[in-house]
């Protein structure tokens, strides 16, 4: 129990500290706050494009808008997810605010969990943005479980941030140059259906290039997520990406924690921990 | 591997041995090449690795002032990260107030407070209080305690009327001043400084040393201190024993005064005494010196005379001159230094090496 208080403790510290920082750069909540209103617009009229040319067989796609503004809110919670652990030890190394932390008596998984903690929560209010600003103001509906669309979000960033974890790893040993972050990061967007159907991959570039959609888990998390929130989809009919998911997480997430307690102890072999 | 240097610092009186802050045994260091195996798998050519620390052994003293010395490159800054867990040993064992650095590391940074001279390792765009408020909570401290701790400290480290600053606004010294706040957060038993007055100007570092004095020998809640620097007049004004690392070796370690003893026995003394004639203080140092020279200077005499460092001879030549009706007007003393003693080890060879 005093374990539990003392990790909460520190979480919080760190949720503060990113906070003061943030509040050290007003502006920049303000800016990022109209960019994302910005591109909802966008996004509504290059819709409107389509209005009454879209292939109804794409289901989630009736609605391109409420399709797209689901897909860039959780895949930007997605990115969060996998990249915000990485950050975090980067940025500290880059900052030379590294070694005053693990000075403290802190273990390296709780630093990184809450050293990532603030972004997770900046990452739900922008995410948000995307979907409020496309209900409040271009009439974008959503129905269904919300809490089994939530059950997704978790079970997906979970996964991401195993590999954000391995990334992490890879950070603390070669300090630059992540190919995790590289490779999900330019994967994603195309193979995962933020922007159009995986079902085009298979289409226009046969089954290799479909294929690779089925190896990244935004594309399980997505589908899952539009599938409760557009076509209002039950757990009965999700349950094949779900279970896909937990496949995923059960493999990657010890595997992660494996590979980093190795990169942390060679770190400290080579005297490099704190190194930029 | 037998040390190269025997510890007589003990030698003195009988009193119980005092109790270990810090134990170090037989302590290695190799720092491997990074990705030797891609390196040789490409043909690439690696650096040999660098033996950073060889079979370190030494104890430091509960509430002791304990300095470390030597040249960059010596040794000191890994031995440093490796008590502070930062830094994974190759061999040997470092134990702090009973807990091993590799096996315990997260009670061994809960005994310890770290206080370097870089700068960076703090918030710049926090003010003193967040910083130090953040670190609080990171040691464990409820906020309740976390606020007075910090309160305390500083008022104590003068950095009061500071506190809503940015740290990025802050002079050098008071920057030092805020990472010594930070390493005594905690209250830990043992505090590690690595040069911390270096980029201080005089006042602020006689400021800092007379606060790492009052750190030792505080009256509530005494701590270990182990001292880095590359300010001998410094290690010499504060620390109790000295170790003298050269290529990762500790090659001698005693009270600076035997250290000194050690390398040159003897010093020159020269006493300016008011008061009296040449004559009545011939006689009374005939009687009190076993040899001296004698000169006459304005109202007085100059007296110069050779000792061995620890001998009463000094006190017998002040004790004849004031009996004999003379005021002691200077007394000085030309004897070896920290300097000459790390100048000593640095140009001796190491074991097996030729000269």
């Amino acid at each position: 129990m005093k374990r539990v208080s003392r990790f909460f403790g520190r979480l919080r510290a760190f949720i503060v500290r990113d906070f003061q920082l943030a509040l050290s750069y007003r502006i920049q909540f303000l800016f990022r706050t109209l960019e994302i209103l910005f591109f909802v617009t966008t996004l509504f009229f290059v819709s409107k494009i389509f209005t009454g040319g879209v292939v109804t067989s794409y289901t989630q796609w009736t609605n391109p808008l409420a399709a797209w503004i689901t897909g860039l809110a959780v895949l930007n919670y997605f990115m969060t997810g996998f990249s915000s652990f990485a950050n975090a030890i980067r940025q500290e190394q880059a900052q030379g605010t590294l070694e005053g932390v693990l000075m403290t008596p802190v273990s390296i998984p709780t630093f990184i969990v809450s050293s990532s903690a603030y972004d997770f929560a900046q990452a739900t209010i922008y995410s948000s943005l995307y979907l409020l600003f496309g209900w409040l103001f271009f009439d974008v509906r959503f129905q269904g479980n919300f809490l089994l669309a939530f059950l997704f979000l978790i079970i997906t960033t979970l996964v991401l941030a195993s590999v954000g974890i391995l990334s992490a790893s890879f950070a603390v040993v070669f300090k630059r140059g992540d190919p995790f972050g590289i490779l999900l990061a330019t994967t994603s967007t195309l193979f995962s259906g933020v922007f159009f159907p995986t079902q085009l991959l298979n289409e226009y570039g046969g089954r290799i290039l479909g294929g690779i959609s089925r190896f990244l888990p935004p594309t399980y998390g997505l589908d899952g997520i539009r599938r409760v929130l557009i076509q209002g989809q039950g757990f009965n009919e999700v349950r094949a990406p779900l279970f896909t998911l937990v496949l995923f997480l059960v493999v990657l997430m010890p595997f992660s924690f494996w590979v980093f307690s190795r990169a942390v102890r060679r770190a400290k072999r080579e005297g490099s921990l704190i190194q930029y | 591997m037998p040390p190269l240097y025997h510890d007589h610092s003990d030698d003195t009186s009988a009193p119980p041995p005092p109790s270990i802050a810090i134990s170090i045994r037989q302590l290695s260091k190799t720092y491997p090449v990074p990705l030797a195996r891609l390196k040789k798998f490409f043909r690439r050519r690696a650096t040999a690795p660098v033996e950073a620390l060889r079979g370190v052994s030494f104890d430091v003293r509960e509430r002791e002032i304990f300095g470390l010395i030597g040249r960059n490159g010596a040794g000191k800054t890994t031995l440093t990260k490796i008590i502070a867990t930062l830094v994974q040993p190759t061999s040997g064992a470092v134990v702090v107030s009973g807990f091993d650095s590799v096996r315990d590391e997260v009670a061994v940074r809960a005994q310890l407070g770290l206080a370097t001279a870089e700068e960076r390792s703090f918030y710049w765009r926090l003010t003193i209080e967040q910083n130090l408020t953040f670190f609080a909570r990171l040691y464990g401290l409820n906020d309740a305690s976390a606020r007075a701790r910090i309160a305390e400290l500083l008022e104590r480290l003068e950095l009061e009327p500071l506190a809503r600053r940015r740290f990025g606004e802050l002079s050098t010294g008071n920057k030092q001043r805020v990472a010594i706040a930070r390493a005594m957060l905690s209250s830990p038993s043992v505090l590690l400084l690595d040069e911390p007055t270096r980029s201080l100007d005089p006042l602020a570092a006689a400021g800092t040393r007379a606060l790492i004095n009052s750190l030792a020998r505080g009256s509530d809640k005494s701590v270990t201190v182990l001292l880095t620097s590359h300010n001998l007049a410094e290690i010499e004004e504060l620390c109790a024993r000295v170790a003298v690392i050269s290529r990762g070796q500790i090659r001698a370690l005693d009270t600076p005064e035997r250290l000194r003893a050690v390398h040159k026995n003897a010093e020159r003394v020269r006493l300016i005494a008011r008061g009296i004639s040449q004559e009545v203080a011939r006689a009374a140092l005939s009687q009190a010196l076993p040899g001296f020279a004698l000169s006459e200077a304005g109202h007085g005499v100059v007296v110069q005379f050779t000792r061995a460092v620890d001998d009463d001879t000094l006190d017998r030549a002040l004790r004849a001159l004031q009996s004999a009706g003379g005021r002691i007007h200077a007394c000085d003393s030309e004897r070896a230094t920290l300097l000459d003693v790390l100048e000593k080890y640095e140009r001796e060879p190491e074991e097996g090496e030729e000269q």
